[in-house]
């Protein structure tokens, strides 16, 4: 808001939106790394206090995000912004606040099923946690080249897409490999339902790519 | 001062109604707080009327010459039609009602400015072709601009809502100056008040309508509009602005509603869409030959009869 001058005055409560969108997406950020350390502590073990800790963290970013969500709200509607803007940011945060909940999804179903991913499996489920992290990263990418009206939103929301078919692959090769294999069926549904779960990341960052580039095209003029 | 009741009273319909074609969009979708919209449209209706206001006046008491109870009837004959047409949901144009007026008392004094009558029937058909013309070059060039700038969303956003302010102001601004003849000229042609009078008598009863009244109509009218972007709305107020602004000049009333819809439309051509359907433009076109005519009617129609005697039988 600095070449705006007298108008930075004028307008606090849209600088103070910015301010707490950006320590929004640095909490998102916080939360993907909460949710990797504890997602490579339950891969050695689903149980124990380390675990316990680790998910704790990740639980408690999502909430500041959360907390943080509303904030944004409140002061948006107290006649911040333009109306379509208060609209499609308030739509977009909400889409990004699903990919937090999915975080926190994966590990509590590891933790509370107490579930042993198969050494097998590890290396593609890794693989497809990397990629997941990487959408979430270029999500960021996104809002903030949005925020700053930058161009690149359209390149960054292919490669999300890419991304996403990637992780659509590995999980239907994972699935395969799951189904193929001697564990207990009840197991292999179990081991399904969580692959299935860490898909969800990638999809959901691939909706909200899609969202950022609708809003950054209905502002082009 | 009792005969001046009635174009008080006019007044104060068209700041009530007129206020929300400058202000609507931005009050009803919250980017301005509606006493801001009030006070801003109030304070620039007056400012408008008092500065840019006499050219508008001289034209339409020029029409014609008339008494004193001719004025009150022109004025009363004006605020029927206006009633009438607002009853009928047709887009009604005040300038358009008291001209229709003006013209039916002309006609019974055999006396007419027919040059003066041509240059405000032009100004008519211009007046929604000039909005939609501004408004293409206007989203087209300050379109360009704000693209090209290194604005950050929140900057533009905050600029948008400022300059929706800056354009209300001025279409505030533009409607005092161009509509206040409306409501005190047939009083200046009847020699009643001074054109200054006139002037600060028509913006003060124009801005009473938009502090006490003009909150609902904002509402109905914001509603309708509030479709466009938001640079789209403020490039339609920006150029009713303008257009209004240009007709003072001319020193011709013309309508902000038309000035409106013409700006619509101008959206429209940039968007390639259908912002005006052919409904009201058909609505336009009839109330733009309804409207005068109706007036002349009933300011004919009030003059004879308030000239009726009763001859007792003999």
């Amino acid at each position: 808001m600095k070449s705006l001058g007298i108008l930075s005055f004028l307008f606090k409560k849209e600088h103070q939106v910015e301010v707490l969108i950006n320590e929004y997406l640095k909490t998102f950020t916080v939360t993907q790394e909460k949710f990797l350390e504890a997602f490579q502590a339950c891969l050695k073990s689903p149980r124990g206090e380390t675990i316990d800790f680790l998910i704790s963290q990740t639980h408690k970013f999502e909430s500041k995000a959360d907390d943080i969500r509303e904030e944004i709200k409140s002061l948006m509607y107290s006649k911040a912004l333009i109306p379509d803007s208060r609209g499609d940011i308030m739509g977009l945060l909400e889409s990004i606040d699903q990919i937090p909940h999915f975080f926190e999804h994966v590990l509590y179903m590891i933790q509370t099923q107490e579930l042993h991913i198969p050494n097998f499996l590890i290396p593609d489920v890794k693989e497809l946690i990397r990629i997941s992290i990487e959408c979430c990263e270029l999500n960021v990418k996104q809002v903030t080249a949005l925020m700053q009206q930058k161009d690149g939103i359209r390149a960054l929301m292919k490669t999300i897409d890419t991304n996403e078919s990637h992780c659509d692959h590995f999980e239907r090769t994972m699935i395969t490999k799951l189904f193929d294999s001697d564990l207990d069926p009840f197991l292999k549904l179990q081991l399904k339902e969580l692959i299935v779960e860490i898909g969800n990341i990638s999809d959901q960052a691939d909706r909200v790519s899609r969202r950022i580039n609708i809003i950054s095209m209905k502002r082009r003029l | 001062m009792f005969h001046l009741l009635g174009g008080i009273f006019l007044g104060w319909s068209l700041g009530a109604n007129d206020a929300a074609n400058v202000f609507g969009t931005a009050v009803t979708s919250r980017m301005v707080r509606f006493w801001t919209a009030a006070a801003l449209g109030a304070l620039f209706v007056v400012a408008g009327a008092v500065i840019s206001g006499q050219a508008g006046i001289r034209t339409l008491a020029g029409l014609t010459h008339m008494r004193l109870d001719q004025a009150v009837t022109a004025s009363l004959a004006a605020a029927l039609t206006v009633t009438l047409m607002t009853l009928l949901s047709q887009p009604v144009s005040t300038s358009q009602a008291v001209v229709g007026a003006i013209i039916g008392i002309g006609l019974l004094n055999g006396q007419l400015n027919l040059t003066g009558l041509g240059k405000v029937v032009t100004c008519w058909v211009g007046t929604p072709l000039g909005a939609a013309a501004i408004t293409l070059v206007l989203y087209r060039s300050l379109g360009y601009l704000l693209n090209r700038s290194r604005l950050n969303m929140f900057q533009s956003d905050a600029l948008i809502r400022a300059c929706m302010l800056v354009a209300g102001s001025y279409g505030a601004y533009a409607l005092g100056a161009n509509n206040v003849a409306n409501v005190t000229a047939v009083f200046v042609a009847a020699g009643m008040i001074t054109v200054f009078s006139a002037t600060l008598i028509g913006g003060i009863s124009i801005a009473l309508g938009i502090v006490t009244f003009s909150r609902p109509v904002m509402e109905t009218v914001g509603k309708k509009l509030v479709t466009l972007d938001p640079f789209s709305s403020l490039m339609v107020v920006l150029a009713l602005g303008i257009t209004v602004h240009i007709y003072t000049l001319v020193g011709v009333p013309v309508s902000t509603s038309q000035a409106v819809i013409g700006g619509v439309l101008g959206i429209g051509l940039v968007k390639g869409v259908n912002t005006v359907n052919r409904r009201t433009l058909k609505n336009i076109l009839l109330a733009w030959v309804m409207t005068p005519l109706i007036a002349c009617f009933f300011s004919m129609a009030i003059n004879f009869v308030s000239h009726l005697q009763y001859v007792p039988p003999i």
